[in-house]
C-alpha cells in the first residue's frame, strides 16, 4: 500500500504539467453539475400562485403542473374515506376554487388556515392536486387557552 | 419565590451573559493584541460564567415546564397537564424561545469545554476563538434578550424588571401571562414520539458543534498561525459535531417515516435540505483536511468549506425558525429572520475579508502531480459534496430568490431535487469505491487495473444476477451494481490488511482484523463509515425504486392483497391511552400464506381545552425484515360500520438505511477514538512548532 507518506516525501515537490490540466478537470465537473441543475431546474420549476394569479393566467395554466397557495373554506370540506378522496374549496376574496386531492387526509386538515397544493388545473375549473400541505396558524405552536 | 422573581432572574441571567459575552469579546481580543494574561483570564472566566448563568436559565425554564407552570407563557403553549413528563422536559426545544435557548446553552457548554481542553495549549489561538464564539453567543443572547417585532423596531428601552417590555421580546422564553390557565395547550402530538425527543438535540448538536472548528479557523486567520494546527485541534470537534449531523439526519428520517405516515422518510422539504446540506459540506470538509495535514495544500479550501458547512448550520436554524419557506417541520412565521440574515452577512463579510487580507500566508506547500492520485480523487469528491450543496441550496432557496428580483415565484419539488443528486451522488458512490485504491501523489494505471478488476467483475456479476431475477430498471441495476462493487473494495482493504498481519504477527483472523482497526483507528474507521453509507444507498435505492402500494376499503373478515402479503382485517380497537384516545385496526398478516403476525395501525385522538387544538394524528403500523418493510396507514374509518380504509406499502430494503447509518455512527466513533499514532505526530508537530519559534 502506497498511502504512508513520511515527512521526508512530503517536501519534495514534482513538477508535472502544472495546475492547468486540475482547473480544467475541475470546470468540467463544476459545469457538468451547474448543466444538470440548471436544466433539471428549468423541467421541473413551477409557478406559485395564489388565486387571482391562477385566475388571470387560466387560459395558459390549464393542464399544466401549478403550486397554489390560498385560504382554505373549512366548511366545504368533504373527505370519502371509503375512496380517500378530499374536496375542499379554496377561497380569496370572491374567488372559489374547488379542490381534489386522492390520498389520505393530512392529520392537521381540521386546524387548517390555509393550503399549499400542488396539480392542475383541469378543464372543468377544478384544481387536482397531487400533493397538499396544510398551513396552521402556527405550526407546532397553538394559541394559548382562554 | 414566584414566578415574577424566577423569570426575572433568568431573563437576567440571559441579559447579563449577553453583557458578559460582549465584555469577554473584547477582552479577549484586547487580551491578545497586549499580551496580557490578566485580560485573558477575565475573558476565560466570563465565558465560565456565562456557561453557569444559562445553565441557570435553561433549569429555570425546565422546572417551570415539569411542574406545570402555566404563568410562564412558553409553559402554556407547549405542554399540559396530561403529556407524559418525558414530552415536558422535551419541549425544551418543542418551541422557538425554548429552542434559541437551547442552541446558546449548548453553545455555552462547548465553549467551557473547548477552554478547558486548551488551558495549556494553543496560547495564540485561543483567545481570537474565546472572541469569535463570544460573539456567535452574543447573537443567540440578543435574540432572546433584545429582539423585538418589527413595529417597535430598534432596541426598546429596558426598565428592569417591569413586565410590559419584556413581554414585547419575541424571543424571550421568559415571557409572563397576565393570568395563570387552569391547563396549557401541550405539545403538539405530531411531535409527541421518542423520535422528537431525541432529533433535534442530536441536530442542534451538530450545527451548534460546528460553531468551534469555524472559531479556530477564524482565530487562524487572525493570528496568521495557518499551519494545520486548527486543523488538528478541532478534528475531533469535527468528526463529533458530524456524527451529530449524521444522527440527526438519521432521527429526522425515522420521525418522518414513523410519525407523518406518507411512506417516505425524505421529501426534500427544505427543513430536511437544511440538515442536509451542512452535512454534506462537513464532509468534503473532513476529507479535504487531510489533503492540507498530509501534503500543506488545499488551505484557502478547507477555511472555505468549514465556513460555508457553519453558515449553512446557522441558515438552516434560521429555514426552521423563520418559516420564511413552507415546510412540514417549520416552526410558525417569527420575526427573527432579519437578524439571522445579518448575523450571516457579517460573518460572511469578516471571513472574506480576512481570507483575502491573508492570502499571502495561504500558499499551498506543494503542488499536485498527477490526476490519477488520492488527492485528486479527494478533490473530485469535495467538488461532488459541494456542487450536491449547492443544487440543493438552489433549489431550496430559489422561491425566495425569484420573488425578490422578478416578483414571481416560481418554485421547484422533490422531482428536481431527484433529478439533480440522483446522477451526483451516484458519482460519489463510484468515488467511494475507487478512491481508496488510489495511491496518494501517484497511482500507475498497472495498479489500479489490478486493484480493479475484482469489484468490476463482482458488480458486472450482481447486474446480471438481479437481471436475471427480473430486475428490468436500468438504474436499479446501476445502483445495486455500484453499491456492490464498493463493497468488494471495502471488504477488500480489510481483506488484506488482516492477511498482512496473520502473516507478519501471527494472529487468528479475528484478532488480527480487531488489532488492524484499533491500530488504524482513523482509517479503518473511515472505511466502516464508507460501508455504512452504501449500505444506506442500497435502502434508498430499494425504497425509491420498487415501492408498490394499495388502498383498500375493508369490513371485518374481508383480506387485503398486496404482492405476497395478505392482510386479514379483524374489526376496529378503540381504548384510552395516557393522553389520548386509540382506534386501532386489527390485522393479521399472511406471507404466502403463513400467518407472520399481527398489525395494528392507528388513529389517535388527542382532546384540548380548546376545541379547535384537538387533534388527530395517524400512528402507521410496520412490519419489518431485512427484505422490505410492510407499512400500513390506517386512512380512515367508520366506528357505525365497523369499517377500515388502509393504504398498504411495501419499501424494499428500508432496513438497511438505518443499519447503513447506524454502521456510519459506528465507524465515525473508531476513528474518534483517542489514536496512538495520531497522538505521536500531534506531539512531532507541536515540537516543531516550538522549534520554529525558538
Amino acid at each position: 500500500m502506497s498511502s504512508l507518506v513520511t515527512p521526508a516525501d512530503q517536501g519534495v515537490a514534482v513538477k508535472t504539467g502544472g495546475k492547468a490540466k486540475f482547473v480544467i478537470g475541475a470546470l468540467l465537473i463544476l459545469g457538468a453539475i451547474a448543466y444538470v441543475t440548471i436544466s433539471s431546474f428549468q423541467t421541473n420549476a413551477i409557478y406559485y400562485l395564489n388565486l387571482q394569479e391562477l385566475n388571470a393566467q387560466r387560459g395558459s395554466l390549464i393542464n399544466q403542473p401549478v403550486r397554489i397557495n390560498a385560504p382554505l373554506d373549512k366548511s366545504s370540506a368533504q373527505f370519502d374515506d371509503k375512496t380517500l378522496t378530499l374536496k375542499f374549496n379554496l377561497k380569496e376574496g370572491n374567488l372559489v376554487l374547488p379542490v381534489v386531492y386522492k390520498g389520505v387526509k393530512p392529520d392537521t386538515f381540521e386546524q387548517g388556515e390555509s393550503v399549499v397544493a400542488e396539480g392542475k388545473l383541469g378543464q372543468d375549473g377544478t384544481f387536482y392536486a397531487s400533493t397538499i400541505l396544510v398551513k396552521c396558524p402556527s405550526k407546532y405552536e397553538s394559541e394559548v387557552p382562554k | 419565590m414566584s414566578e415574577h422573581a424566577l423569570a426575572d432572574l433568568a431573563y437576567a441571567s440571559l441579559l447579563i451573559s449577553f453583557f458578559l459575552t460582549i465584555y469577554a469579546a473584547g477582552a479577549a481580543f484586547f487580551a491578545a493584541r497586549r499580551q496580557r494574561a490578566d485580560w485573558f483570564a477575565s475573558a476565560r472566566n466570563a465565558m465560565f460564567v456565562v456557561a453557569g448563568l444559562t445553565t441557570l436559565a435553561v433549569a429555570i425554564l425546565e422546572w417551570a415546564l415539569i411542574t406545570h407552570q402555566f404563568r410562564f407563557e412558553y409553559v402554556a403553549l407547549h405542554t399540559n397537564r396530561a403529556q407524559p413528563l418525558f414530552y415536558s422536559v422535551a419541549a425544551l426545544w418543542g418551541g422557538q424561545e425554548g429552542s434559541l435557548l437551547f442552541w446558546e446553552w449548548l453553545l455555552a457548554l462547548f465553549t467551557a469545554i473547548v477552554l478547558v481542553q486548551n488551558r495549556d495549549k494553543n496560547r495564540e489561538l485561543i483567545p481570537y476563538v474565546i472572541a469569535g464564539l463570544a460573539v456567535a453567543q452574543g447573537f443567540f443572547l440578543a435574540l432572546m434578550t433584545l429582539a423585538t417585532e418589527p413595529a417597535q423596531s430598534g432596541f426598546i428601552v429596558l426598565t428592569p424588571f417591569t413586565r410590559d417590555p419584556m413581554n414585547a421580546l419575541v424571543g424571550n422564553p421568559f415571557r409572563l401571562l397576565d393570568f395563570t390557565p387552569r391547563d396549557g395547550q401541550g405539545l403538539n402530538p405530531l411531535l409527541q414520539n421518542p423520535g422528537m425527543f431525541i432529533h433535534p438535540v442530536t441536530q442542534y448538536l451538530g450545527y451548534v458543534g460546528f460553531t468551534i472548528p469555524f472559531a479556530f479557523a477564524m482565530a487562524a486567520l487572525f493570528t496568521r498561525r495557518l499551519s494545520d494546527t486548527w486543523i488538528r485541534t478541532t478534528r475531533r470537534w469535527t468528526l463529533v459535531a458530524w456524527l451529530f449531523l449524521s444522527l440527526g439526519l438519521l432521527f429526522g428520517m425515522q420521525w418522518a417515516y414513523m410519525e407523518l405516515g406518507w411512506g417516505g422518510y425524505w421529501g426534500w422539504d427544505p427543513v430536511e435540505n437544511a440538515s442536509l446540506m451542512p452535512w454534506l459540506t462537513g464532509t468534503a470538509y473532513l476529507h479535504s483536511v487531510m489533503i492540507q495535514e498530509r501534503r500543506g495544500m488545499l488551505k484557502v479550501w478547507n477555511l472555505v468549506l468549514v465556513m460555508l458547512t457553519f453558515c449553512l448550520a446557522i441558515l438552516g436554524t434560521f429555514i426552521t425558525r423563520s418559516g420564511v419557506i413552507e415546510s412540514v417541520h417549520a416552526f410558525g412565521v417569527s420575526s427573527l429572520g432579519p437578524w439571522f440574515l445579518v448575523f450571516l452577512g457579517v460573518t460572511l463579510l469578516s471571513f472574506v475579508y480576512l481570507l483575502f487580507n491573508r492570502m499571502n500566508e495561504l500558499k499551498e506547500e506543494n503542488e499536485l502531480d498527477s490526476l490519477l492520485s488520492r488527492e485528486s480523487s479527494f478533490l473530485l469528491n469535495n467538488l461532488i459534496l459541494v456542487g450536491a450543496a449547492f443544487a440543493t441550496l438552489w433549489g431550496t432557496i430559489f422561491p425566495m430568490v425569484s420573488e425578490a428580483f422578478t416578483g414571481k415565484k416560481v418554485t421547484v419539488g422533490a422531482p428536481f431535487f431527484n433529478q439533480v443528486n440522483g446522477p451526483i451522488f451516484f458519482a460519489l458512490i463510484i468515488l467511494i469505491g475507487i478512491c481508496p485504491l488510489i495511491g496518494w501523489r501517484r497511482a500507475t494505471p498497472e495498479n489500479l487495473l489490478r486493484n480493479f478488476l475484482r469489484p468490476f467483475v463482482v458488480s458486472i456479476l450482481v447486474a446480471v444476477a438481479l437481471f436475471g431475477l427480473g430486475v428490468r430498471e436500468w438504474y436499479g441495476l446501476l445502483a445495486f451494481s455500484a453499491a456492490s462493487f464498493v463493497l468488494v473494495t471495502i471488504g477488500m482493504e480489510f481483506y488484506r490488511g488482516v492477511l498482512a498481519r496473520m502473516q507478519s504477527e501471527q494472529e487468528n483472523p479475528v484478532i488480527a482484523l480487531v488489532r488492524l482497526v484499533a491500530n488504524n483507528r482513523r482509517r479503518y474507521g473511515g472505511y466502516i463509515v464508507h460501508l455504512g453509507v452504501v449500505l444506506a444507498v442500497i435502502g434508498i435505492a430499494g425504497s425509491t425504486f420498487y415501492q408498490v402500494e394499495t388502498q383498500v376499503n375493508l369490513k371485518p373478515g374481508e383480506t387485503a392483497r398486496l404482492k405476497h402479503y395478505a392482510l386479514q382485517y379483524d374489526g376496529l380497537q378503540m381504548y384510552p391511552a395516557e393522553n389520548h384516545q386509540v382506534i386501532a385496526a386489527r390485522l393479521t398478516v399472511f406471507e404466502n400464506g403463513v400467518r407472520v403476525g399481527t398489525l395494528a395501525p392507528e388513529k389517535n385522538f388527542y382532546p384540548s381545552p380548546n376545541p379547535d387544538a384537538s387533534q388527530w394524528t395517524t400512528e402507521i403500523a410496520v412490519r419489518t425484515t431485512a427484505l422490505e418493510d410492510l407499512y400500513v396507514i390506517l386512512a380512515g374509518f367508520d366506528s357505525q360500520a365497523n369499517t377500515a380504509t388502509l393504504k398498504v406499502i411495501i419499501n424494499p430494503l428500508v432496513v438497511w438505511l438505518w443499519i447503513g447509518f447506524a454502521t456510519l455512527v459506528a465507524g465515525t466513533v473508531i476513528a474518534a477514538l483517542p489514536d496512538p499514532r495520531e497522538a505521536r505526530v500531534t506531539a512531532r508537530a507541536r515540537v516543531q512548532e516550538v522549534l520554529a519559534q525558538a
